[in-house]
């Protein structure tokens, strides 16, 4: 049988390329066969097939072991193509590394029988293959040969040892001195190879090597070889933080090179190596400095394009300390953002965002944008043809298009646009109606997925920053009312997002706004459904907002003309939302269904009203306490939606708000709110059971299935009698529907006892934090809280006008004020404040009783029929002219009371009754729509 | 250091594919990544591929995670490509791509893909000669060819002691007469089964 040779292989490759598949598959077939065989030639040639298919990707890490026998081969010519093999395929993870580390160790390195040519083929195969064993094992003989006869085994032992280091750094100490005196070889090439292996050494542990800076410095001064020259500049360029002494001795020497050598490989990591090796300091460095950025600003301008990249490469670090350097050059560094070189562009890139200060920003981020912009401009009429066009054409970009039209690059550049405004928190930003319209034109012209993150940005300088907000509805009731984003809202990089902000901030801040009924037939369009859920059930929260202001603005200045108007709106605003509530998303059909009612209540209201004199209204008589003596003269229930949104002003959050939040006296929050099942407690039995465990985990099965049947059957006590005694009765106690005062009582003692018994047991770890609060498992006593009316209307705001208003004198244009720290807990300052969160006083004085775990909860004493039935406060907004509390003060405390529970009923089925109690005494406080 | 050496042609058919550690991408991944990349740019571009696809890409696996760079350069068939990371020097890798270059010029007389196609043991062979384990042996072409001259004397002696019958002419050696086969040695080669490495 003839067997291929390599060449043969690659031979057949070559003439079977229509067929590559079947041929590969019959070629490794024959090499599972080769590679098994005796014959050492063969098996050689196998493994050497093997590893060219696997650089063409096919696997060979089957044939590890018979790669190891060929690397054992005694025969140079083999043993190579065993460790090419090796090296190619073997990872660490290779099961027959351990083998190989033996086969390695047996065939110690500096045995007398291996010709120098042998042990520079174990020298290079180990580098790729050596793992800490080996490392360990094979260090000493590598630090033998660091001084062996032949320069070439020379260098490669020291560059070895730096794999060695890496595996097994303990290694370190013992070579350091051996490696310092390669630093002095008569040959070069070993000096550049020691000075290649402390230059990476040096970057984990710069402080280790400077002890060799004399050396060095020597060989700084001495050599002409400009491969190690570089590296030696580059490793000073590590060493010189660590040792500021090192930066005066070296100067003359660096200025001297930038000033005289001809290579600019050289020149370039000098100047670097200033930048970053800190010489750049003082009034000396200050010189070097200008040197440096001049010098770097002659490679920007180089026909080089290598030049222009390294040159921006290094300009980023010298913008840190040298910023008004750096500065003076920057059209040039803009104009290379423009550079139709990509790699140029992501380097100018970064170069101008460290670059950006207040005053630049807007140039530099206009410039950026016009990046996006000009490209659609030129290519494309218009951007709802351009957005369809790069959703369809994106994949086939021509090859030599310009690298703006790169839907990843264009990501990056939006990103980096928001990035650079938004960081730290605005800093940068002056004007903050140039930035809003930055968004807006970025979500227009971007074509990337970068719509959230803008959408975020809209949202958050909209409530940090006051005094845009009027210009921000102004602009959000703009992109509410394009359809371009609509139209575009199922293609990629549409950036549909931002009408989630959009309708956010118009719903939020449509006070702004003089007629912001217009905007419901904006919000309520039947394209809108073409939006993703949460958008759309943002534009219905809209909806909700912005019908409360308008309605609650027109009861303000009521004329009974208006009638007409508000029925209509709310007969077209209802007929719209039909339409949502049928939405299959569970989001959008809640938010939809609450409107609804709302508004069918609104419209009954409207429908039933009599001009002022008349009074007639189903729900006056229940409204109780908040009905004033003057009778309005509009429909009440135009007041009944703006509340439910302008209760408390949405603010940023500080970030550290949370944390800030004072704990409220007699809180532990290390105490159990429901503390786990005592079989938790018990698993560890006393040791003097020999079964004890085993029973423990049988009797936790049994509790759970009692629970699910609601009895414990025969088994259950089988269990008990196995148990020793008081322990067992005690853990099946959970099972059981009741449990009697008495049991607890004794359950009680029996765990005390218990504890007290494992207290000096050193195989027990005991908790004694809340030794107190630990027994309090009953369901019963999981408080049920209701929210007992509502908070009380805050005034509407006198000064809206009907227009645009902003002849709001109190925010100038260039005065924007940034909520960079955000909203604090109001308990953080003051004490006062946690009474929000303790009951309201009336409803029961016995709330510190000492079992309280939760805050909120009151005491089980004012749970009364009474206060469950209390009305709830319906419509406190007929009272406006008296509500003193301001709009955007904390609001009143919450009154909280406990729903004390008649039956033994799972927490859960507890809440919801007392959810629909709740539900019918606040039905009967409005009276019902009728 | 550097982390990987790789040589594709400019359809993209991977000649050479050296690893010097385990890098997060599998090798045939990163190779089309990086020659969809390359083959893209224009020669008048500059030598270091930097793109907006790289980011998050190339990182290796264990340590710190480095940003590397792609620093290439383009020979008439053939795109060579060193991986790096942050210590080497980045004109000067381009310099030693050139050394890489002379030396297989050298040892293959006016070096061609096909040279590379057919020999490919040998330029893994030369380039261990100028890089070993990620760290840069030697930069003197001058070096570099005496010791791949001597290390493939050594595999041919090696060779010819075990294989009397070739004659010495199916040695490793690094000239191109070893792609001309003697009938002869043709013969030997098959008959052992491993003619012409």
């Amino acid at each position: 049988m003839w067997e291929r040779t390599l060449q043969d292989l690659i031979r057949g490759l070559r003439a079977n390329k229509q067929d590559e598949a079947k041929f590969i598959a019959t070629a490794i077939e024959e090499i599972r066969q080769e590679i098994k065989s005796k014959d050492m030639e063969l098996k050689a040639a196998a493994a050497l097939k093997l590893t060219y298919l696997d650089m063409l990707g096919y696997d060979m890490s089957w044939a590890s072991f018979y790669v190891v026998e060929v690397m054992s081969s005694p025969k140079v010519h083999l043993k190579t193509v065993g460790y090419l093999a090796a090296a190619q395929s073997f990872t660490q993870d290779t099961d027959v590394l351990m083998l190989t580390t033996n086969l390695l160790k047996k065939a110690s390195l500096l045995s007398v029988t291996l010709s120098p040519e042998e042990v520079a083929i174990s020298l290079n195969g180990f580098s790729q293959i050596v793992t800490p064993d080996l490392a360990r094992d094979l260090s000493p003989d590598l630090i033998k040969l660091l001084s062996h006869s032949r320069p070439h085994i020379r260098k490669r032992a020291v560059v070895l040892l730096f794999k060695v280091f890496q595996k097994y750094p303990e290694v370190v100490s013992h070579a350091m001195a051996r490696i310092r005196e390669r630093l002095e070889d008569p040959d070069a090439g070993v000096v550049a190879a020691t000075v290649n292996v402390l230059c990476e050494l040096a970057r984990y542990n710069p402080a280790d090597f400077l002890p060799l800076a004399p050396f060095l410095f020597h060989l700084l001064t001495t050599s002409n070889n400009n491969w190690m020259l570089i590296k030696i500049i580059k490793l000073f360029g590590t060493l010189t933080p660590h040792e500021p002494r090192l930066v005066k001795k070296l100067m003359p020497r660096i200025s001297d090179i930038i000033s005289t050598t001809p290579a600019i490989s050289l020149l370039y990591e000098c100047v670097r190596t200033c930048i970053i090796g800190g010489m750049l300091q003082g009034t000396a460095g200050d010189a070097l400095a200008r040197t440096c950025v001049s010098k770097l600003a002659n490679f920007l301008q180089d026909e080089d394009q290598n030049l222009k990249y390294i040159s921006l490469l290094a300009m980023v670090n010298i913008v840190p300390t040298h910023p008004h350097l750096v500065a003076e050059y920057q059209d040039m560094v803009l104009a290379s953002v423009d550079d139709q070189d990509m790699s140029i562009r992501m380097r100018a890139l970064d170069l101008v965002s460290a670059m950006t200060n207040s005053s630049n920003l807007q140039a530099i981020v206009q410039q950026l944008l016009s990046h996006l912009v000009r490209t659609e401009a030129s290519a494309l009429p218009s951007a709802v043809l351009s957005l369809s066009q790069t959703a369809s054409g994106t994949p086939q970009v021509p090859r030599l298009a310009s690298p703006s039209q790169n839907p990843a690059y264009r990501l990056i550049l939006s990103q980096r646009i928001l990035t650079l405004c938004s960081q730290n928190t605005y800093e940068n930003v002056l004007d903050f109606e140039w930035y809003l319209s930055v968004l807006v034109d970025l979500s227009y012209v971007a074509s990337v997925d970068i719509g959230s993150e803008i959408r975020e940005q809209l949202v958050d300088v909209t409530s940090r920053v006051k005094g845009v907000q009027r210009f921000a509805v102004s602009l959000m009731v703009k992109l509410l009312c394009d359809d371009t984003f609509l139209m575009n809202a199922d293609q990629q990089g549409s950036c549909s997002e931002v009408l989630w902000a959009a309708a956010f901030i118009c719903g939020e801040y449509c006070g702004e706004l003089a007629d912001p009924q217009k905007l419901l037939t904006y919000l309520l369009q039947p394209r809108v459904l073409d939006l993703t859920p949460d958008t759309v059930a943002v534009y219905l929260q809209a909806t909700t907002k912005v019908f409360g202001v308008w309605a609650s603005e027109l009861a303000e200045r009521w004329d009974s003309d208006d009638l007409p108007k508000v029925k209509e709106v709310v007969g077209s605003t209802l007929e719209r939302l039909t339409e949502f509530v049928s939405n299959p998303d569970i989001e959008v059909q809640e938010r939809a269904a609450n409107i609804l009612q709302l508004l069918t209540f609104v419209r009954a209201d409207l429908n039933s009203y009599r001009p002022p004199v008349e009074r007639s209204f189903g729900y006056e008589d229940s409204a109780g306490p908040s009905t004033t003596t003057a009778e309005p003269d509009f429909p009440k229930s135009l007041y009944l939606i703006q509340p439910l949104s302008s209760m408390h002003e949405l603010k940023t959050v500080a970030a550290n708000a949370q944390a800030s939040v004072p704990i409220p006296e007699g809180l532990d929050l290390d105490a159990w709110i429901v503390p786990p099942p005592k079989e938790s407690l018990s698993h560890v039995h006393e040791s003097d059971d020999g079964d004890g465990a085993f029973v423990g985990v049988k009797k936790v099965k049994k509790v759970q299935k009692a629970k699910g049947k609601g009895n414990s059957g025969p088994k259950a006590k089988a269990t008990k009698k196995k148990a020793d005694g008081d322990d067992g009765r005690e853990e099946l106690q959970p099972a059981e529907q009741e449990m009697t005062e008495s049991e607890r009582v004794e359950q009680d003692r029996l765990k005390t006892e218990r504890m007290e018994r494992q207290k000096d047991d050193p195989f027990y770890l005991t908790d004694d934090r809340h030794p107190k609060n630990a027994d309090q498992y009953d369901v019963d006593s999981i408080p049920v809280v209701r929210l007992d009316d509502l908070p009380p209307l805050s005034q509407a705001n006198n000064s809206r006008v009907p227009m645009l208003r902003s002849n709001d004198p109190q925010f100038s244009r260039q005065t924007f004020v940034i909520d960079r720290v955000g909203e604090m807990p109001s308990g953080a300052v003051s004490v006062a404040s946690s009474a929000a969160v303790s009951p309201a006083p009336g409803s029961g004085g016995s709330a510190g009783s000492s079992s309280t775990h939760i805050p909120r909860r009151a005491s089980p004493s004012d749970g009364n029929g009474a206060a469950t039935a209390a009305p709830l406060a319906s419509f406190p907004a007929y009272e406006v002219e008296d509500e003193t509390s301001p709009r955007t003060g904390t609001p009143p405390p919450i009154k909280v009371t406990r729903v004390k529970k008649k039956t033994k009923v799972a927490a859960g089925s507890g809440k919801k009754r007392a959810a629909v109690s709740a539900a019918t005494s606040s039905t009967a406080a409005t009276g019902g729509p009728s | 250091m550097i982390h990987a050496v790789l040589i594709f042609n400019t359809t993209g058919v991977p000649r050479l594919t050296k690893f010097y550690t385990a890098l997060q991408q599998s090798a045939s991944n990163l190779t089309q990544k990086i020659f969809s990349l390359i083959s893209a740019r224009p020669a008048t571009l500059c030598n270091f591929l930097d793109a907006p696809e790289l980011e998050g890409f190339l990182v290796q696996k264990d340590l710190d995670g480095e940003k590397l760079r792609v620093v290439y350069r383009n020979y008439a068939t053939l795109y060579f490509v060193f991986v790096v990371d942050g210590a080497e020097s980045e004109l000067g890798v381009l310099d030693l791509i050139q050394v890489f270059v002379e030396s297989l010029d050298r040892a293959f007389e006016n070096v061609c893909e096909l040279d590379l196609v057919f020999h490919f043991d040998e330029v893994h062979h030369i380039l261990s000669e100028i890089i070993q384990g990620g760290l840069v042996l030697d930069t003197n072409v001058e070096d570099i060819e005496l010791a791949v001259t001597s290390a493939a004397k050594a595999r041919k002696e090696s060779y010819a002691s075990a294989n009397p019958l070739s004659l010495g002419g199916g040695g490793v050696g690094g000239s191109r007469s070893t792609g001309l086969q003697t009938p002869l040695g043709w013969l030997t080669g098959k008959l052992t089964g491993v003619s012409t490495r």
